[in-house]
């Protein structure tokens, strides 16, 4: 549970944003996977992030098996960053009725990306969708925007 | 295993990379890295400017994962790779360096953040993200630029014109313009070395509406001021991004409130470039001026350019140096010079007035030209009015102690260049024409009053 007030936290689980997750297999490799989106429903006692069934099958495997998570999420505007550290409670295959919110984020995502000047169209083809829902407790929350303040936990 | 080279483009920058390590317990930790350098087809390098979470995590877990992105066609692709070593000095390092020192001179962070080491991976796999894009009719490629180009031919036609100029006013423009014609760079730079007051001087440019000459960039100041110091070509694609990391760095600092930070350095051209090639112009060790490209397409330069560009700026260093080398003493016998020829018939009147204390000189009552600049025209102008000449040669401003150039290295041709702009901009009545090497015409269509104050 993050010490940083909540609403600090919160412009990291609205749209526009760019997230993905860290995690290990049992021997320690970690390896990284781009999600596509964040919620909390308790203020980041807990979150839950999406990862494409396409593309997230080996961080699903390091998840089963080591439960670690590191979780990145980045203003690709401004660059302020937050990483979120924690332990898995479960992992699901997103129901449909979290499809419509699955591609909104991904479509605000490629909003913010076409204002760097990459066509929508392009981030339009990331997949998406199914996608694993990771959903984590949040044990640290970090700074990661870049500077001498990167890796101070957020107090 | 895909061959790095293979996929070069997503080392450019362009498109923020992903980085997975973890620590000796297995915790992981993922950060976004502006830009892995490809080093071959085995290895990458990473830039460390902070002492940060990564690079303690790697010298105790040599494992890490990073993803990657074609800034064209977003495809991604994993590289699996092995912490080798860091490296603090050697050519990998200093090219590293000049991006960074570039970035953070530009954003007003010189010495806040700069490269510690160079650290080096080896790549054990790479491999393309399988399913990560959605497939459609359209192939990846689709999009991406192409087209042979003839560079042999290119650069002949370039070098030809820098050949045949007859002075450096001519030589830069016809360079810059086939540079444009030929190769697409339209908005492209050339500034030369002031040494004395240590800054460069804006001598020409191309696509920036006609304006531009004459400004000025401190040396180590900003992307131009550094690959000057340096001596060292700069290449960035991914401009914006690279600023935008910079000025992320400079609000984290300024939030502090415990240091202060000078202003960001404007880009010396276009405001939304997002790409640049900046190369030095040297003779030997001596650095002679600047050439710089910029466009808005993000990936307008590759190592192509960087190559091409770098054979060009020889061929201008060379023609600079040739330009200014003092002219020979004697005048061929056919040629025209210092004629006398009556002035011609007004068509328009004028006051000229030069003010000795702030050695400036003032067209009617607006400001036009001062320094080194006015003190030539004021002699020019005298010349004119007591003996009618209108010819005269670079050799015998070179002579003439009155005019306070520098006994070497007096950059006479970059502040003639000034002068004539100025008369364009400002007089058309009056102007400088070249007449062959070394030799130039006052071409005066009005009558001018010349007072002296």
């Amino acid at each position: 549970m993050p010490s940083e007030p909540p609403h600090k936290l919160q412009r990291f689980v609205e749209g526009g944003i760019s997230v993905f997750v860290g995690t290990v297999d049992a021997d320690k490799v970690p390896t990284c996977c781009r999600a596509i989106a964040l919620s909390t429903k308790d203020d980041f006692e807990t979150i839950t992030v999406y990862v494409p069934a396409a593309t997230g099958q080996e961080t699903i495997a390091n998840v089963a098996t080591t439960r670690r998570v590191a979780i990145s999420a980045s203003e690709p505007l401004s660059h302020g960053s937050i990483q979120i550290k924690g332990v898995s409670r479960g992992v699901k295959l997103a129901p449909p009725s979290d499809e419509e919110f699955v591609r909104t984020r991904l479509h605000q995502f490629a909003d913010v990306l076409a204002e760097l000047g990459l066509p929508r169209h392009v981030t339009h083809r990331i997949a998406h969708w199914p996608a694993f829902a990771i959903e984590v407790s949040v044990e640290q929350v970090f700074d990661q925007t870049p500077g001498p303040k990167a890796g101070t936990p957020l107090a | 295993m895909i061959k790095l080279t293979s996929i070069a483009r997503c080392f450019q920058g362009v498109i923020p990379s992903l980085l997975a390590s973890a620590d000796a317990t297995g915790m992981p930790n993922v950060t976004y890295v502006s830009q892995i350098y490809l080093m071959d087809d085995r290895h990458v390098a990473l830039s460390q400017q902070f002492f940060n979470k990564t690079r303690r995590n790697v010298a105790e877990n040599p494992h890490a994962t990073a993803e990657i992105y074609d800034p064209v066609t977003m495809q991604a692709y994993r590289l699996r790779l092995k912490f080798l070593r860091s490296e603090k000095s050697g050519p990998l390092f200093d090219t590293m360096k000049l991006r960074i020192q570039a970035i953070a001179s530009h954003t007003g962070m010189d010495g806040v953040f700069r490269l510690i080491a160079a650290d080096i991976f080896e790549v054990v796999r790479a491999e393309k993200v399988e399913g990560f894009l959605i497939e459609t009719d359209v192939p990846d490629d689709a999009v991406a630029p192409s087209g042979l180009r003839t560079e042999i031919r290119g650069l002949q036609l370039v070098s030809d014109r820098i050949n045949r100029a007859d002075d450096l006013e001519t030589l830069l423009a016809a360079t810059l313009d086939a540079l444009d014609v030929f190769f697409g760079m339209t908005n492209t730079i050339v500034l030369l070395h002031d040494e004395p007051a240590q800054k460069l001087v804006t001598i020409a440019c191309r696509g920036y509406g006609g304006g531009g000459v004459g400004a000025e960039v401190a040396i180590g100041e900003g992307l131009i001021g550094t690959v000057a110091r340096e001596r060292r070509v700069l290449r960035i694609s991914g401009l914006d991004e690279g600023l935008r990391y910079g000025r992320a760095v400079r609000r984290s600092v300024m939030s502090d409130g415990g240091r202060a930070v000078r202003p960001e350095i404007p880009l010396p051209g276009l405001p939304d470039a997002q790409s640049a090639l900046v190369l030095p112009l040297v003779i030997e060790d001596r650095l002679v001026g600047v050439l710089a490209a910029e466009s808005r397409d993000p990936m307008a330069f590759g190592e192509w350019d960087e190559a091409y560009l770098g054979v060009i700026a020889n061929q201008i260093a060379l023609g600079i140096e040739r330009m200014t080398e003092d002219e020979p003493v004697a005048v061929e016998p056919d040629a025209p010079a210092l004629r006398f020829i009556p002035p011609p018939p007004a068509r328009a009147r004028h006051t000229l007035t030069y003010y000795r204390d702030d050695d400036c000189v003032f067209l009617d009552d607006e400001y036009l030209v001062r320094n080194v600049p006015g003190r030539i025209l004021w002699k020019l102008l005298g010349e004119w009015k007591r003996e009618g000449r209108t010819s005269f040669t670079n050799r015998e401003l070179r002579l003439d102690r009155n005019l306070g150039l520098p006994e070497v290295k007096d950059n006479l041709e970059s502040r003639l260049i000034l002068l004539k702009h100025r008369l364009r901009e400002k007089c058309p009545d009056l102007q400088i024409t070249p007449a062959g090497r070394g030799k130039f015409t006052l071409e005066i269509v009005a009558d001018f009053e010349l007072v002296e104050r």
